[in-house]
């Protein structure tokens, strides 16, 4: 599963598909998962602030390969901030989709108000609530986890949902993750700061 | 499949991202909400006559008002260059070094808790009579004030910031009743002729002007939010400067406008004592001499609901601040986290809550006057401190255009802040020498030092708190005044040879 599914699924880690993680933080990591898997893929690389395209071969994937083409399409707009404000607006949509057409989540209209709410509920309650269950238990393990964990790690942090899905582990584990993130590849590493900072300054203005 | 890119076609990100922004209104409501009209009209400029005795309070809006218009043009034209763009302390770091920012962020905490908490001591007599007319039950302050902290801490820890609109149409509201309000007061006059005696400099030319100053000052507060909306403005450069000229226009007008009215329906000779007998009440019981009962009540509703909406956000920004000192681990990491589903401050709000119950307990248990000794004593206090903040701040712009030559013409980087610092300065001299008068206590009352020795001690705490930060936590100490976006500097390398990035990934 890609990084963005795996975090989507942690932020919605409910029987009912219901949030976890406040909307803008939502958007911010969903984004910054989506950047993600593009570095990881190759495609693109994070330095200095800006995220810059070094292989312009689709990817298979659908969604990183529309993700890549507005990379590619807009080469004026380079910030990663702006980056993960823009991904941000659309990426619980989007994510949501592939998600269904992987055939974890289906789609759900729902009429509330004269007004057609569509929303994702799992099909499976164990599948949506794997990647959680298998990131605590990869803090166990004696031997580091590969990058796309380590990213998805870094990602969890930086939205503030750390305690939630690290409940139940001790200190060792949380010591763990402290050294994960600053052993991160640079570029994914830039990635989770930005993530980090672009949360608090959500917060910091306080309008939603 | 094929895919044509053009470069010239209209962009996708920048559409996108401009939906949505902030234009000036916008702006200017969120800053006036936090100001709370009525609140000042009704709560401080009241106690203010009562206690100082002086006419000249209309006046000092004005002056004041005008000094903090000529220290925006500075501070606006900074804020497009910080991080963090919110705090007082971002600006005095890059401007002055990083132990002076500390100092300017320990006194920024200590001065806005001060008015938070200073709000608890007007929601008894703001909600009594409002309670009294629904219920006919006529509870004590600080049971009062208790339920409004739940209010408070409950909604800061969920989140839930009073919605746009709601604010928007309670401030409009608040504006109606203060405008009619005056003009009752002003065709109703005392003697039978409308007095001009408080608008003459006279009024402000004696001793107890630098009391006047600082309540004046009080009521502004808040006009310095207008700049965190700089990424989120429709025009970074046109929208926030307008927004905050403007906020600091309108409410300078208003005060000064109410100020005076209320001295031409009492009487300038008369006000002080009148304002002595009722307190808060005075407005309402001339207003209710004009209007009649129903004006009475309706202004007294919008006066509970202000104090509330006050109270919740400063709550709110008190929390922010304690949040952004967490977010750079100046104050310990804990402070900066958040809840995942809100995403509020938690620990921030939490203990921004916890000093509230603190106080109106000890208010409560020692039998201490709510209104004088917490609402007046503690946001004059906090006010006289933002007022500091401000001094240091236009010192800092100073400071910051001269180190780093941005471009910005000689107005902006040096004369509009420096006449600010200098009137400033002046400002708070006054203040300090007639802190007795401001207080309304004896020249030599322990109190009246207290006071304002408070900001130096915490000053100075905070100057020996970046000195440890330094020498053990020196990653922390580099991070000072970035709040949130410290952490987008903490992991970036070094840049220099050997740093170049590399893909991550199986390539």
């Amino acid at each position: 599963m890609l990084t963005a599914d795996e975090f989507y699924l942690i932020a919605h880690n409910d029987s009912r598909g219901k949030a976890k993680l406040h909307p803008s933080a939502t958007n911010i990591g969903l984004a910054a998962g989506l950047l993600g898997e593009l570095v990881i893929f190759g495609q693109v690389t994070i330095t200095a602030g800006n995220v810059v395209v070094v292989d312009r071969r689709p990817p298979a994937d659908a969604l990183a390969h529309t993700v890549l083409d507005q990379l590619i399409g807009e080469p004026q707009h380079q910030a990663v901030r702006t980056w993960l404000s823009f991904l941000g607006q659309s990426a619980v949509t989007s994510v949501a989709e592939r998600l269904a057409r992987a055939g974890v989540l289906r789609r759900h209209e729902g009429r509330r108000l004269l007004r057609t709410s569509v929303s994702y509920v799992p099909i499976d309650l164990n599948a949506v609530a794997w990647p959680a269950t298998r990131l605590r238990a990869l803090l166990d393990r004696p031997e580091p986890p590969n990058v796309p964990d380590a990213l998805l790690f870094g990602l969890v942090a930086a939205t503030g949902l750390t305690r939630e899905v690290l409940w139940s582990a001790g200190t060792r584990a949380h010591h763990r993750l402290s050294v994960l993130i600053p052993a991160l590849p640079p570029p994914l590493k830039e990635l989770v700061a930005h993530t980090e900072a672009a949360v608090g300054a959500a917060v910091l203005r306080g309008m939603p | 499949m094929s895919r044509r890119v053009t470069t010239e076609r209209p962009s996708n990100v920048t559409d996108a991202l401009a939906r949505g922004r902030l234009g000036v209104p916008a702006v200017i409501f969120f800053v006036m909400s936090a100001a709370a009209p009525l609140t000042v009209v009704a709560g401080v400029v009241t106690t203010g006559y009562a206690i100082t005795g002086v006419t000249g309070l209309p006046l000092a809006f004005l002056v004041v008002g005008a000094v903090l218009a000529l220290f925006s043009v500075g501070y606006v034209a900074m804020a497009r260059r910080v991080e963090n763009a919110g705090a007082f302390y971002a600006y005095v770091t890059r401007g002055l070094g990083r132990p002076a920012g500390i100092s300017t962020a320990w006194m920024a905490m200590m001065a806005y808790n001060a008015l938070q908490v200073g709000l608890y001591g007007a929601i008894g007599a703001a909600a009594t009579p409002v309670l009294d007319r629904l219920f006919g039950v006529t509870p004590a302050w600080w049971l009062v004030a208790l339920v409004a902290w739940a209010l408070v801490a409950v909604l800061g820890l969920l989140r839930v910031d009073v919605n746009g609109m709601v604010l928007a149409v309670l401030l409009i509201a608040e504006i109606v009743v203060i405008l009619v309000f005056d003009l009752g007061q002003l065709s109703h006059p005392a003697g039978g002729s409308v007095s001009f005696t408080a608008l003459v400099p006279d009024s402000l030319l004696v001793p107890g002007a630098g009391a006047l100053l600082v309540i004046a000052a009080t009521g502004f507060v808040g006009f310095e939010s207008a700049v965190v909306f700089s990424e989120e403005s429709k025009d970074p450069k046109r929208t926030v400067p307008m927004a905050t000229y403007l906020s600091v226009a309108i409410i300078a007008g208003i005060y000064a406008l109410s100020s005076w009215a209320m001295t031409v329906a009492t009487g300038p000779d008369q006000v002080a004592e009148q304002a002595g007998e009722q307190s808060i009440d005075l407005i309402f019981n001339l207003a209710g001499a004009h209007f009649g009962d129903s004006a009475v009540a309706i202004g007294q509703a919008l006066f509970m609901t202000s104090v509330l909406a006050a109270m919740i956000s400063f709550h709110n920004t008190t929390a922010r601040y304690i949040f952004a000192l967490g977010r750079e681990r100046v104050l310990p990491a804990a402070f900066g986290r958040t809840s995942p589903r809100t995403g509020s401050p938690r620990v921030a709000s939490l203990a921004q809550s916890t000093l509230g119950l603190l106080v109106i307990l000890l208010y409560a248990a020692n039998g201490w006057d709510p209104v004088l000794q917490l609402f007046y004593y503690s946001g004059t206090g906090g006010g006289f401190g933002v007022l500091v903040l401000i001094a240091i701040t236009s010192v800092a712009v100073i400071a910051y255009f001269a180190r780093t030559r941005a471009e910005e013409s000689l107005w902006r980087r040096l004369i509009a802040p420096g006449l600010a610092a200098v009137a400033l300065i002046i400002i708070i001299i006054l203040a300090v020498d007639n802190f007795a008068i401001l207080l309304g206590v004896a020249p030599n009352s322990p109190l009246r030092w207290a006071i304002p020795a408070a900001y130096p001690v915490v000053a100075l705490v905070g100057l020996h708190w970046a000195l440890v930060l330094r020498g053990r936590r020196p990653d922390a100490y580099a991070r000072i005044g970035l709040g949130a976006e410290s952490a987008a500097l903490m992991d970036v390398p070094p840049p220099g040879p050997g740093s170049e990035p590399v893909p991550a990934g199986r390539r």
